[in-house]
């Protein structure tokens, strides 16, 4: 008896932890978001706390639903996630298969590249979009000046006025500030992607590319039949972690689009939760729904392997 | 050691040139946040101070007083020092009893946990602003620990459960037979057999409390407040600060990416739960 109960026991803390730390909060959402709920309403002060009078059914998801700004964050976070996903995945296949091999400063190497993924995501934001990517003061607008200034260069300047003048680019419009962020967390999580594929590559059967090589299998032959199959597994690692914390990717959003209309989900809510809790909820219950649908084709994917 | 069987003379000098030169794109913004961090603010965003000027300490030492550094990295080592205590805590004896104990449900159990990471933090502030403030714990660093604590449970005991797994179950029984007491067990067999692994969990979980932006922005004002919210709150100097805020910035990240170095093999095998080694 005694062996069924002390694990029990020694598991129970952290379930009842998470248990709690998932329903309570999201038990609130669900609530709230079939409620009128809005903090600030001086015609309808009662709708400014949460009461079951103020039942609104599906209302508050017939808003969002309605609303253009929630499509164009449901858009952008999806574009952004499968944007990260695709790009770290390609670089990272295309780098750990650069650096499998034996050369000076190997180590040196590893140890620059992994250091991206360590820098906290509010430094990365603020680094980028102010000493990098500022159009008039960051090394983009330094660096346009300084092509555009060689038309007056003497002898190689007629070359460089046939092309025409450079602009900057700015990021934080919202056009563009999508691209920022996407530039921004492929450059921090390319590194984790490499650092994986890395280590899976050292175990790859090396007597069978061997023999590729004597077969006279080409080198892109060996990528594509040894290389690439022997990754597949860490590949759909690398996109469940990702996509774990790429949903809810919020400080580099934060950090570029605010006070423009770029938003993802998360930014999304949170503004709507300055002022409409209702409907904040409703977007909320989306998001979950979306997590959900990405969780389960993912965990399906990736489960098993895990278990393994 | 993976070394290509054949290797053309040109591709011995083609291919660590091209792996040099990738890595040092991907330093680059780092470096150069590092190079103006000893710029005076008037001298970083001059083309003509690109790389010739003279350096300078001031964004360092002024650090206190430009941005109150310590205020905020202080309450970053606290809770960050005390979250990677309390999960671990939680998440050991869990991890241990899964390994070592499985039932049929563990698998599920594992899983479902995993799957609250899925839960988009975003679906739930608002309830957690309104339960935090009719609590009274808005905005200390108790609710910033017992956050941070939660978020990263999940991970923390996947990771420890990887490591418990390749444990001989032998070993564990023997203690049995000898006497020892689960708790026994825990302190003379599994801690020193499994120290690496714990070592490097809490290394990993304490990389992730220091780096959290979103609870630690929205549940935060002044008393709790951590670097990433220092951070986050001058995201915008318009090119004056340029030479204090890669100061800042650089104090912030520095202890952790030289952390990382440290802790890039075990990443491996605990990012992806053991999946890949």
């Amino acid at each position: 008896m005694a062996n069924r109960t002390i694990p029990r026991l020694l598991q129970t803390p952290a379930v009842v932890l998470l248990l709690f730390w998932m329903l309570i909060p999201l038990g609130m959402t669900l609530f709230f978001s079939f409620i009128r709920y809005v903090l600030n309403n001086l015609r309808n002060p009662h709708w400014t706390s949460p009461s079951i009078e103020n039942w609104r059914g599906f209302g508050n998801y017939q808003f969002v639903w309605g609303q253009d700004s929630f499509w164009l964050a449901m858009k952008n976070s999806l574009v952004i996630v499968t944007s990260i996903l695709f790009l770290t995945v390609i670089l990272g296949v295309l780098i750990a298969v650069l650096i499998n091999r034996s050369f000076k400063g190997r180590g040196i190497v590893r140890v620059l590249l992994i250091s991206p993924f360590f820098v906290m995501p509010a430094v990365n934001g603020v680094l980028w979009i102010n000493m990098i990517l500022d159009p008039v003061l960051g090394l983009q607008g330094i660096a346009v000046g300084a092509i555009n200034d060689l038309q007056n260069a003497p002898l190689v300047g007629w070359f460089f006025s046939l092309w025409p003048t450079l602009e900057p680019i700015s990021f934080r419009a919202t056009q563009t500030s999508s691209i920022a962020v996407i530039m921004m967390v492929v450059w921090q999580w390319t590194p984790f992607a490499i650092l994986i594929f890395m280590t899976s590559l050292q175990s790859e059967d090396q007597q069978q590319k061997e023999a590729a090589v004597l077969d006279g299998a080409s080198t892109w032959s060996q990528f594509r039949f040894l290389t690439l199959p022997h990754l597949g597994r860490p590949i759909a690692i690398v996109v469940m972690i990702q996509a774990i914390f790429h949903l809810s990717l919020y400080a580099e959003i934060e950090i570029v689009s605010r006070g423009n209309g770029n938003k993802n989900l998360p930014y999304y809510i949170g503004e709507l939760v300055n002022n409409n809790i209702g409907a904040a909820s409703a977007a909320g219950i989306f998001a979950v729904i979306l997590a959900n649908i990405v969780a389960i084709f993912l965990l399906r994917m990736v489960g098993k392997t895990l278990m393994e | 050691m993976a070394i290509v069987a054949t290797q053309s003379k040109l591709g011995k000098i083609v291919w660590p040139v091209l792996a040099w030169t990738v890595a040092l794109l991907f330093f680059f913004p780092i470096f150069w946040m590092i190079l103006t961090s000893f710029k005076t603010d008037a001298d970083a965003v001059k083309p003509e101070f690109l790389f010739r000027f003279t350096p300078t300490l001031e964004n360092y030492t002024n650090m206190t007083d430009n941005y109150d550094y310590w205020r905020f990295a202080t309450n970053s080592i606290i809770t960050s020092v005390s979250a990677t205590l309390f999960t671990l805590f939680v998440a050991v004896p869990c991890a241990y009893a899964m390994a070592f104990n499985p039932s049929r449900g563990t698998k599920d159990i594992l899983m479902w946990m995993l799957s609250t990471k899925m839960l988009p933090a975003a679906a739930v502030l608002y309830p957690m602003i309104f339960l935090t403030k009719s609590l009274g714990i808005y905005d200390t660093k108790f609710l910033i620990v017992m956050v941070l604590s939660l978020i990263n449970l999940p991970i923390a005991i996947w990771m420890l459960f990887t490591y418990f797994k390749d444990i001989p179950k032998d070993i564990i029984e023997a203690g049995q037979m000898d006497g020892l007491t689960t708790w026994g067990e825990v302190k003379e067999i599994l801690v020193p057999l499994a120290w690496g692994g714990i070592a490097s969990t809490a290394l990993l979980i304490f990389i992730f409390c220091w780096n959290e932006a979103y609870w630690t922005v929205r549940l935060t004002t002044t008393e709790a407040a951590t670097l990433s919210k220092l951070i986050e709150g001058n995201r915008a100097p318009e090119g004056l600060f340029f030479g204090r805020l890669s100061a800042v910035s650089t104090a912030a990240v520095g202890p952790i990416i030289v952390l990382g170095w440290f802790s890039q093999k075990q990443l491996v095998q605990g990012l992806t739960f053991g999946a890949v080694k």
